[in-house]
């Protein structure tokens, strides 16, 4: 594999999962191999813009403060500036990846000097039109300078507003297909500074001129506006500059803009013309009428971008530019556009949503709510009445807007039209019934779902639907999930849920007179399911669903067969069942049944929830029945860990709740502080089988899981704060979730308890690494409170940092110092000849204060030490890795520096030895205090 | 008016979703974060956009019957839009992520909101919307050009020249132009003199060499036909004039122009390519939405324009038209195991008796398979599909002298194995699907007239002027069974 495609992986890696990759390496050492590799002469072009992506698409994760994205950006700078001429591509991703770092790093914001520095360089590019010096070819990089500006401008805006006058000229002066990139730069500072100019009290002519002939440096300072100013179909109240200022030169200025709007690309013309229309509109001597030469170009446009700028325009200026005519005009275009032969299906959809949210110029009610401009009749919508050709989007999207039309016209249009709608519903249904695909019926619901919220007041045509409905459903037990989901959407939708108790009634009905013959156990669980949910429902008496679930069980032989889950879904429609408001008149039908299951079904866990039911029945008063049978449904979402509850609903709300959620953190795990291990050298000296180290070394690993373990050791402790409920919880079960895909699954461990004020007991944790590196562990604990209680909660994540994964050479115990000497020097001299293929040296240097560096070791390194001569100040550290990484230290003292040679079998543990070696020189000084 | 993320992600049945291409912008991010505030919802990784995505799209766990987060039926997709459940429902959404769908390519990009994030501000008062669509409908070109169905390869290969098209077309997250389509080079480009003349942002050079310019009008036309008093019959025309220029110069000026027979109905509804210089008001009058107004204007209509380098389309319409080119009755009749079948189908003798190729199919659903077959046709043959339950009678390059042609005889269905299945076809609800094109007409009766084409520019160009009549969803239902209604313009 190349270096190149090497990149490739990794960056595709990145850019899935920028946190899953970074769970193997470090910000710092990835960012710093990005910028070694551009820097990197060889590489090619492609694999620089590779490379460069990363820092395009995700500078804030690469550069997570102000300073590392200021040196990042520094950095780029310098190899946009070694980059030849000739790599245009790759410049112009530079330039992008550095605007993208400065502004998202809050550079340009804070006013840094790289940022200062960048504008200045973007500034001279795009003055700098001398193209052809170089041909044509550099073109490019101007354009790219442009769209850095203007990205600049919009999250800085006003920074261009004194420069406006030099930027006119250049957009004047350009008549290459770059004039587009100065046009809008121009525009959208010029539109920045007259917004700014509206916060001013009192604008004077000279100050309203100066706008235009600034030409002076960029405006750090100057009030500039909020970045989250919103375009001003947003605001409330447009903001405006004083009245009775000289616009000529202004208004000349918008007029040669709109004549040359036609040279650029549509979706550019839109940008422009939104921009020239927010400054009409803030600028009380222009005049809309402006526009009124482009306005017959706009209304036959098939330009999805330039039609929406249009009823932008229509938006802002209303009737001082659309004459009533023209507005029919335009609506009539915009229904004739939603249903176009030759438009694709999301403009449409996107022309429906213009129609229902019509800029009329006398709106009835300005609620961003859909409501249908007047001016839509039925006659006007005919054309997009649904059809069951339609895709389901368009159709669903018509359906909608045709209900609001029936639901305005007058009553003898209205009737022909809702009729025309039913019979599409309908029509629908009938496709269902044919066996319709999952989609057509999930498509079908919707529309139901639609009609019925416009018109389920009209009884006759409400109730037909409910007759279709059931006569579905007694071929199709299948929908039951869908015309539970539909009852429960109507109810929750509409104050009135008479429908769905209506629809629910007659499902009853329709599952009480069905012929035994159709009762089978794959339907039945449909129509349990329809039972449970009838159940909930007040209003319907429940005394046939009960003679039903006795008949069935006594005359068919399930209570024999003691399927499980058939048994939980009886219990579960008897579940709500108790909650019944006339469970009084009930009792003793329901009773008998819980005793039937209680004694006839053949599952034991069935056996005695139905025993329990039955207790609960006929021991509690019905208020404190449903209390108790509350209170286990409220407290969340937290993980249900009683069997029956899972099973008998899969997804969507469980009743049964037994284990209890707490946002705190209860517990925590605290690092045990190990001793220092002791020191090797103590070992006995025993001279003789030198030799066979090395292969017994080697042979260890014959063993399965030898030395793949790393144990670490924790006390669980109460956290700071808690409630007194938690000062001594039982049984607790620690789960353990890994972050990344590093390590093999941690398996859970079982505390017998933890008083908050006794000994904390130690847990071990033991961590099975793929790859020895730094991870973080998500924990949660499962207890048991003295009240009998039980809790889930969180526990503070753990982190497991790069040293704690060391572990001494594993060689039998009492090896001798020669043998470790050995298979160190064996190791060494395999790694520093490349073998394996993964193996590297590398070395790091620091200085050490004066005795600091055996103090250093002793600290660190103790454990791992192989020998130690510290008269010839020099010194050998083994860190073995499970599953089997070495890293290999030979540190030696020269005068002025300490030398550390580092040698891995590993390459991609370099990054971390680093970071740690780094860290804890970092602390030489304070190791010596402490020491 | 810029968009914080784009996409492209593949489903293949059965497997799930991959992200082909994705790019963000964080520029964009950046002030998406300071607009919503502590509303501000993050994009997540592309590693869950997929399965986030076909959830929504109602595009996973095929074999499941029923998902509530898929199939629920109070969310309503009838949006461009959708909305991206992070984590679950009731959850953070991500919204408006824009989505178009094609074989097996999904392309969604997430437009920025510059409004306060609630109540969710209606998807016409966002700017970044049109545009986002905009950019996906060029995309979808570009990625799977005229066909639309393009081999994996060459997707993969126009995937890979993703990043340098939006380094062009859409850099910082800004949508400045569409990619070109796929397949679209233009011939001999030379870069633009320099001099007084702008150069348009749409054209990245001038032409060089003969000048050529192609009009090409293709008319399509749409019919439901029942055969009943009780449900009228319905056709409908729909016409594009493509365009390719290969004239030089800067903005050299071509005005193309269609005209109608006298008495013809006026062109409706039409759309014009942005390079259209200037349009007259009573262009644009005609609206089919509107009741036909036989004194409206009926040409010639102008386009007066300046040509980009690539084919383009410059306008389109829809056309009333009084008659169907083809009528057709089509009757069945079921006894025992069979089917009586009956076909009549007449050419109008307004319509030219000359096919490049005219076929009609005629499918059985929801029926065992095909047994014998004793079916005569008056003209042309007929192919007999046992395994597909289809009949193609092929009529071929002419009707006969009388314009008529009929199909007669009954279909066995003794197989035991059940043919292809169709919920909407049931009983003795059935169609007669018609594929046909005639060169050189245009039932509108517009037309480009050669010498109507007027270019100037230095050289005198060739002008090559073409029209075809195509068939489009052109159906005959039988008449003795219910058949669906296609449009609501016939009920009020």
């Amino acid at each position: 594999m190349t270096i190149a495609d090497l990149w490739d992986q990794r960056i595709s890696a990145f850019l899935l999962s920028p946190s899953q990759f970074l769970a193997t390496t470090t910000t710092e050492s990835f960012l710093a191999e990005l910028l070694h590799e551009l820097r990197n002469d060889k590489a090619n072009d492609h694999l620089k813009i590779l490379l460069v992506s990363v820092l395009l698409e995700h500078p804030t994760i690469l550069c997570p403060s102000a300073s590392v994205g200021e040196e990042t950006a520094l950095e780029l700078l310098s190899v946009f500036s070694h980059t030849p001429q000739k790599s245009i591509v790759l410049k112009c991703n530079v330039m992008l990846a550095i605007t993208n770092v400065i502004i998202c790093t809050s550079c340009l914001a804070t006013h840094t000097k790289t940022a200062e520095d960048w504008l200045d360089l973007l500034f001279q590019t795009i003055q700098d039109t001398n193209d052809y010096r170089c041909g044509l070819s550099q073109q490019p990089i101007r354009a790219t300078a442009c769209d850095c500006l203007r990205e600049m401008e919009t999250c800085s805006p006003g920074l261009l507003s004194q420069k406006l006058e030099a930027l006119y000229l250049l957009k004047q002066q350009e008549t290459t297909v770059l004039h587009q990139s100065y046009c809008l730069l121009y525009t959208l500072g010029l539109k920045n500074a007259i917004r700014i100019l509206t916060n001013q009290k009192d604008v004077t002519d000279l100050e309203f001129k100066s706008i235009l002939g600034g030409n002076e440096g960029f405006a750090w300072k100057s009030n500039q506006l909020e970045l989250t100013s919103l375009p001003i179909n947003m605001l409330v109240q447009v903001p405006r500059l004083t009245q009775g200022l000289d616009c000529k030169e202004l208004k000349s200025i918008m007029s040669s803009l709109l004549e040359e709007s036609y040279l650029l690309t549509p979706i550019s013309q839109s940008a422009l013309l939104r921009e020239l229309v927010e400054v009409v509109a803030m600028v009380p001597g222009l005049s809309p009428t402006l526009f009124k030469s482009q306005l017959l170009r706009l209304f036959g446009t098939a330009d999805v971008s330039l039609m929406h700028a249009t009823l932008f325009m229509k938006d802002t200026f209303t009737d001082s530019l659309f004459t009533a005519e023209d507005e029919n005009f335009l609506l009539k275009r915009l229904v004739g556009t939603a249903q176009h032969p030759l438009l694709r299906i999301p403009e449409k959809l996107f022309y429906m949503e213009c129609i229902l949210h019509f800029p009329e110029n006398r709106p009835i009610s300005s609620s961003g709510e859909e409501s249908l401009p007047v001016l839509v009749t039925p006659r006007l919508a005919a054309s997009l009445h649904p059809t069951v050709f339609n895709d389901s989007a368009t159709m669903l999207c018509r359906l909608n807007l045709l209900c609001l039309v029936h639901l305005e016209a007058d009553e003898g249009e209205a009737d022909k039209g809702i009729g025309f709608l039913f019979n599409h519903i309908l029509a629908l249904l009938k496709i269902v019934d044919n066996d319709g695909s999952r989609e057509v019926v999930v498509t079908s619901f919707r529309a139901l779902f639609i009609f019925l919220m416009h018109f389920n007041d009209m009884e006759e045509l409400s109730e037909k639907l409910i007759d279709k409905l059931c006569d579905m459903y007694s071929r199709h037990s299948r929908l039951a999930p869908n015309l539970i989901g539909l009852a429960d959407h109507i109810q929750e939708h509409l104050d009135d849920p008479v429908w769905s108790v209506k629809l629910l009634r007659e499902l009853q009905k329709c599952i009480m007179e069905m012929p035994p013959l159709q009762l089978t156990i794959h339907n039945l669980s449909w129509h349990l399911k329809v039972l449970k949910r009838v159940a909930k429902e007040g209003q319907i008496t429940q005394r046939n669903t009960i003679y039903l679930l006795l008949n069935v069980l006594i005359n068919s032989n399930l209570c024999e067969r003691g399927n499980w889950q058939v048994g939980n879904a009886v219990l579960a429609v008897c579940r709500n069942l108790l909650e019944h408001p006339s469970i009084d008149q009930l009792f003793i039908e329901l009773a008998d049944l819980l005793q039937y299951i209680s004694i006839q079904y053949d599952d034991t866990d069935i056996k005695d929830h139905a025993r329990f039911y039955y207790t609960l029945l006929t021991n509690l008063s019905w208020e404190k029945l449903t209390g108790v049978l509350a209170k286990e449904l409220d407290g969340g979402r937290a993980k249900e860990r009683s069997h029956s509850a899972i099973m008998a609903e899969s997804e969507g709300i469980v009743s049964n709740l037994t284990v209890h959620k707490t946002n705190r953190h209860v517990l925590q795990l605290i690092k045990v502080q190990e001793k220092a291990t002791q020191s090797s050298s103590e070992s006995v000296e025993a001279t003789g089988e030198v030799r066979n180290c090395l292969e017994v070394y080697q042979g260890q690993f014959q063993t399965p899981g030898f030395g793949s373990e790393v144990t670490l050791r924790y006390n669980l402790t109460h956290a700071k704060e808690t409630d007194l409920l938690f000062d001594k919880v039982f049984t607790i079960c620690l789960h353990f979730e890994l972050k990344d895909s590093n390590y093999a699954k941690v398996s859970d461990i079982h505390v017998p308890c933890v008083f908050r004020d006794g000994k904390p007991p130690e847990v071990k944790v033991k961590l099975k690494p793929f790859q020895p590196y730094p991870t973080s562990l998500c924990v949660s604990a499962m207890f048991t409170t003295q009240d009998g209680r039980s809790w889930h909660s969180r526990l503070p994540d753990v982190s497991v940092s790069f040293p704690e994964i060391f572990l001494p050479l594993p060689l039998p115990p009492n090896s001798s110092c020669e043998c470790k000497e050995q298979v160190f020097e064996h190791i060494w001299e395999a790694t520093a000849s490349g073998n394996p293929d993964k193996s590297a040296i590398s070395l790091f240097c620091f200085k050490p204060e004066d005795e600091s560096l055996a103090d250093l070791i002793k600290t660190h390194f103790q454990g791992y030490l192989i020998t130690d001569q510290q008269s010839e100040r020099s010194w050998k550290v083994l860190f073995f890795l499970p599953p089997k990484c070495h890293i290999l230290l030979k540190i030696t003292q020269a005068e002025d520096a300490a030398r550390v040679s580092i040698a891995t079998d590993n390459w991609e543990l370099l990054p971390f030895v680093n970071s740690y070696l780094q860290n804890i020189t970092d602390n030489c000084s304070s190791t010596v205090t402490d020491g | 008016m810029s968009i914080r993320a784009l996409w492209v992600v593949s489903h293949e049945k059965g497997k799930s979703g991959k992200v082909r291409f994705s790019r963000r912008f964080p520029t964009v991010e950046f002030r998406a974060k300071s607009l919503a505030g502590t509303q501000y919802v993050a994009i997540p990784e592309d590693r869950v956009i997929p399965q986030l995505l076909l959830t929504e799209l109602g595009l996973v766990d095929a074999d499941k019957p029923y998902v509530e987060v898929r199939d629920d039926c109070a969310r309503q997709h009838r949006s461009p839009a959708v909305e991206l459940r992070l984590d679950g429902p009731g959850g953070r959404t991500l919204w408006p992520v824009l989505t178009v769908t094609q074989g097996v390519l999904i392309l969604a990009c997430l437009p920025l909101v510059e409004a306060p994030p609630e109540p969710r501000p209606p998807l016409p008062s966002l700017a970044s919307v049109s545009k986002g669509l905009a950019l996906l409908l060029g995309l979808q070109d570009f990625l799977c050009g005229p066909g639309g169905k393009p081999e994996p390869d060459v997707l993969a290969s126009r995937l890979a020249a993703l990043p340098s098209v939006l380094l062009q077309v859409c850099p910082l997250g800004r949508p400045l132009d569409t990619p070109p389509p796929a397949g679209s080079v233009p011939a001999a480009v030379a870069p633009s003199p320099g001099g007084a003349q702008k150069q348009p942002a749409w054209k990245a050079g001038v032409h060089r060499g003969r000048a050529v310019v192609s009009v090409a009008l293709t008319e399509k036309v749409r019919s439901m036909q029942y055969g009943k008093s009780s449900q009228q019959d319905i056709w409908d025309v729909y016409g594009m004039v493509m365009c390719k220029c290969e004239v030089e110069g800067v903005l050299p000026n071509v005005i193309v122009t269609l005209t109608l027979p006298h008495n013809g109905s006026p062109l409706q509804d039409i759309l014009v390519h942005p390079c259209v210089t200037s349009l007259d008001a009573s262009l644009l009058t005609a609206c089919s939405v509107d009741e036909n107004d036989s004194s409206a204007f009926s040409g010639p209509y102008k386009f007066p324009f300046s040509p980009p380098l690539e084919l383009f389309r410059l306008c389109s319409y829809t056309s009333q038209v009084p008659v169907p080119p083809i009528l057709g009755s089509f009757k069945l009749k079921a006894e025992e195991n069979h089917l009586k079948v009956n076909v009549i189908l007449k050419l109008h003798e307004s319509v030219k008796n000359s096919f490049e190729y005219c076929d009609a199919h005629i499918p059985f659903f929801n029926q065992n398979l095909m047994g014998s077959v004793e079916v005569k046709v008056s003209s042309g043959q007929l192919e007999v599909s046992k395994e597909k339950n289809l009949l193609v009678w092929v009529l071929g390059q002419k009707f006969p002298k009388s314009r008529e042609a009929t199909l007669e005889g009954t279909v066995h269905f003794s197989g035991t194995v059940a043919g292809p299945t169709d919920p909407l076809c049931t009983g003795l609800t059935a169609y007669i699907k018609l594929y046909f094109r005639v060169p050189d007409l245009t039932l509108s009766g517009c037309c480009v007239d050669q010498h109507s084409v007027q270019v100037y520019s230095s050289a005198k160009p060739r002008i090559v002027t073409t029209r075809e009549l195509v068939s489009s969803e052109y159906y005959i239902w039988n008449s003795t069974g219910d058949a669906p209604v296609s449009s609501g313009l016939t009920v009020l």
